[in-house]
């Protein structure tokens, strides 16, 4: 099943929640719309899903016009942040629905039902709990039951609202892990909502980073990770440290080191910023070693990695650094130089 | 510092208060219940039975009586489904949608809570009497709306109209949109939709709001007092004969017919519980009444 969205555009009275879209989903892909709240996110999966639609733009499934169409001729599955479960219905029955409310001549047999009911019930390991009501069952297992009860539909598409947002931290790593694998086996293209950047970079085959009803980027993971194409990007995936500098000459020194900026190497001088990953720093402790001149504030040990804490001289930002696991950590209180490994430099017009 | 008092007082739930305490509250609200509501309804019931059963059986099965108790029956299942079906109606609008003047709509529900049921007997009198507004029109067609059945049961619809949509907008409001929008999306129909997921949401709500308006289109006294007329065996509602029994000194009369209105409450409460009970599990597991 491959999607093109064209140019959508939705506003809720005042408020444009869709500036102008464009996305091509590839059949059998794991999307992930990525973005802070109000960033348009949900609102373009439920124009995708025909609960919501579009004040312009055009919507082709399999290259099939289908942006008059409703939800229900849709065949989307739709999986709400909320489960939306049926509450007085229990957990067959929830998973039922889609196949019971079908018109007589496409409707499958009581016996082919509840055949399938099994069936999906074993897929998403509840089928001990077919007999219970939704408020009888946990968080994860909650999702699990709206996951089979979207798929029962055989839909074309299955489309995630926040999946994980209302779990804690343990089962949303193992429905995560669990969901991925699901994907895999059945080949369905899903798509599915995420604020959380590290979430969306661990599951999806893409990820489409949104901001402000646009789509600021897409990419592999691995792409937007590394080539973020502009500073929101930047700012929004991971952990980032943020260092004012002065683009000359098409680029900007930090220290002793000169990197290139995305701006002519004729344009006047401007401000810019420049980002940098944790783990792209090395310090060197060695006196007058040449580099960002920093003062070691904070060390923190514990954990994966070393976190180093320090204060940039000239302008007193704070500037943290991962340094592998074993390193020796400089002295607290001790000056220092910096040198990078990796540097995206924006001018601050687009930061 | 010693971290144990040894005569600290013993641990106890936080929200837990001393037995004197609860022992006391649970008395006050017996005591209160027993005084203002156990004790006037038994008296009612022995004032019914003060000359005998035989006595008691006549005044109920009088013909005046019958009709008051048919009538009666007959307002009651014309008002409440209407009210049903427009409170099913209202919830739904005010719930699910956004329109401008919903503010306005909700307080226009309210309205004859906030209106003395004399009042809303006068408006249909105003409106409909031979001297009134569309009176004359209805005359000429040969429809009496005042002083006939036709004008209690519009007082008692315009007095019950808010039980069932005040009982319905908060649930529906809570419960929002979600299940009907997981319903279609799974491909049900508005029709599907509603019987399959809506109503059975607000069951419980429903036929609570179905409870209170059936008790008060029953009981209702001063809107149909007023475009009732009195007339006996005709246009006498229950309420109204009680009063008409009273007011001639007939008091096991009127006690007899008061405590068969009074059953009738009973019953609808008693028919209420047995349903909670019968569907504890599924109440338990969905909706809130």
């Amino acid at each position: 099943m491959s999607i093109t969205v064209t140019g959508l555009v939705k506003h809720f009275d005042s408020f444009a929640a869709l500036k102008g879209v464009d996305l091509a989903v590839r059949p059998g892909e794991f999307l992930a719309l990525l973005g802070p709240s109000g960033s348009g996110k949900t609102t373009l999966l439920r124009i995708l899903a025909g609960l919501e639609f579009p004040d312009a733009g055009q919507l082709t499934i399999d290259d099939v016009d289908v942006s008059e169409q409703g939800a229900r001729d849709r065949q989307m599955g739709f999986v709400f942040q909320h489960y939306a479960l049926f509450k007085h219905m229990t957990v067959a029955q929830n998973v039922a629905f889609g196949l019971r409310v079908k018109p007589r001549k496409e409707r499958p047999s009581r016996a082919e039902i509840n055949e399938r009911v099994d069936r999906l019930l074993q897929l998403v390991q509840l089928e001990q709990l077919g007999d219970r009501y939704p408020t009888q069952l946990s968080g994860g297992q909650r999702q699990r039951v709206a996951l089979a009860r979207a798929l029962a539909i055989e839909p074309r598409v299955l489309l995630l609202d926040e999946p994980f947002g209302a779990l804690d931290a343990k089962v949303r790593k193992d429905l995560r892990r669990w969901l991925r694998g699901l994907h895999d086996e059945m080949g369905i293209t899903s798509i599915f909502v995420s604020h959380d950047q590290e979430e969306a970079l661990e599951l999806a085959d893409r990820v489409a980073v949104m901001s402000e009803g646009r789509i600021a980027q897409i990419g592999t993971p691995t792409e937007i990770y590394r080539n973020p194409a502009n500073a929101f990007v930047c700012e929004f995936l991971g952990n980032t440290n943020r260092l004012t500098c002065r683009i000359e000459k098409g680029g900007a020194k930090l220290g002793e080191q000169f990197f290139a900026a995305a701006v002519p190497s004729d344009a006047p001088a401007l401000p810019g910023v420049a980002y940098v990953r944790p783990e792209d720093c090395d310090i060197h402790t060695e006196p007058n070693a040449a580099g960002l001149k920093a003062r070691v504030l904070k060390i923190h040990a514990a954990g994966p990695a070393v976190r180093v804490e320090l204060r940039r001289l000239e302008s007193d930002e704070i500037i943290e650094i991962h340094l592998p696991p074993g390193t020796d950590a400089p002295d607290v209180g001790s000056d220092v130089a910096l040198s990078f490994r990796r540097v995206r430099i924006f001018p601050v017009a687009t930061a | 510092m010693n971290p144990k008092p040894q005569n600290a007082p013993r641990r106890r739930d936080p929200t837990t208060e001393p037995v004197w305490v609860r022992w006391l509250l649970i008395l006050i609200t017996i005591g209160y219940l027993l005084a203002m509501l156990v004790l006037p309804t038994v008296s009612v019931f022995i004032g019914g039975l003060a000359k005998g059963i035989q006595a008691y059986l006549a005044a109920v099965s009088e013909e005046d009586a019958l009709a008051a108790i048919r009538l009666t029956l007959l307002v009651a299942a014309i008002a409440v489904p209407l009210n049903v079906v427009f409170g099913l109606a209202a919830a739904w609008a005010i719930a699910k949608f956004e329109f401008r003047g919903k503010s306005l709509l909700i307080t226009l529900i309210d309205l004859p809570f906030s209106v003395s049921p004399v009042i809303s007997g006068l408006i249909y009198v105003l409106l409909y009497s031979v001297h009134g507004w569309f009176g004359p029109a209805l005359d000429a067609l040969g429809i009496k709306v005042v002083f006939s059945a036709t004008g209690i049961v519009l007082a008692t619809i315009f007095v019950t109209f808010p039980f069932v949509a005040r009982e319905l907008i908060p649930l529906m409001q809570e419960q929002g949109t979600d299940e009907e929008q997981a319903a279609i999306s799974l491909g049900a129909n508005g029709f599907q939709t509603f019987f399959r997921v809506t109503l059975p949401n607000v069951t419980w709500g429903l036929l609570y709001g179905v409870l209170l308006c059936n008790a008060r289109a029953m009981g209702e006294f001063g809107a149909v007092s007023v475009v009732s007329g009195h007339i006996r065996g005709l246009t006498n509602t229950m309420p109204l004969h009680i009063e008409i029994l009273y007011n001639e000194y007939d008091f096991v009369g009127a006690f007899a017919v008061a405590s068969l209105l009074a059953s009738l409450a009973l019953v609808t409460l008693a028919l209420k519980s047995l349903l909670e009970w019968r569907y504890a599990d599924r109440l338990a597991s969905g909706a809130r009444h």
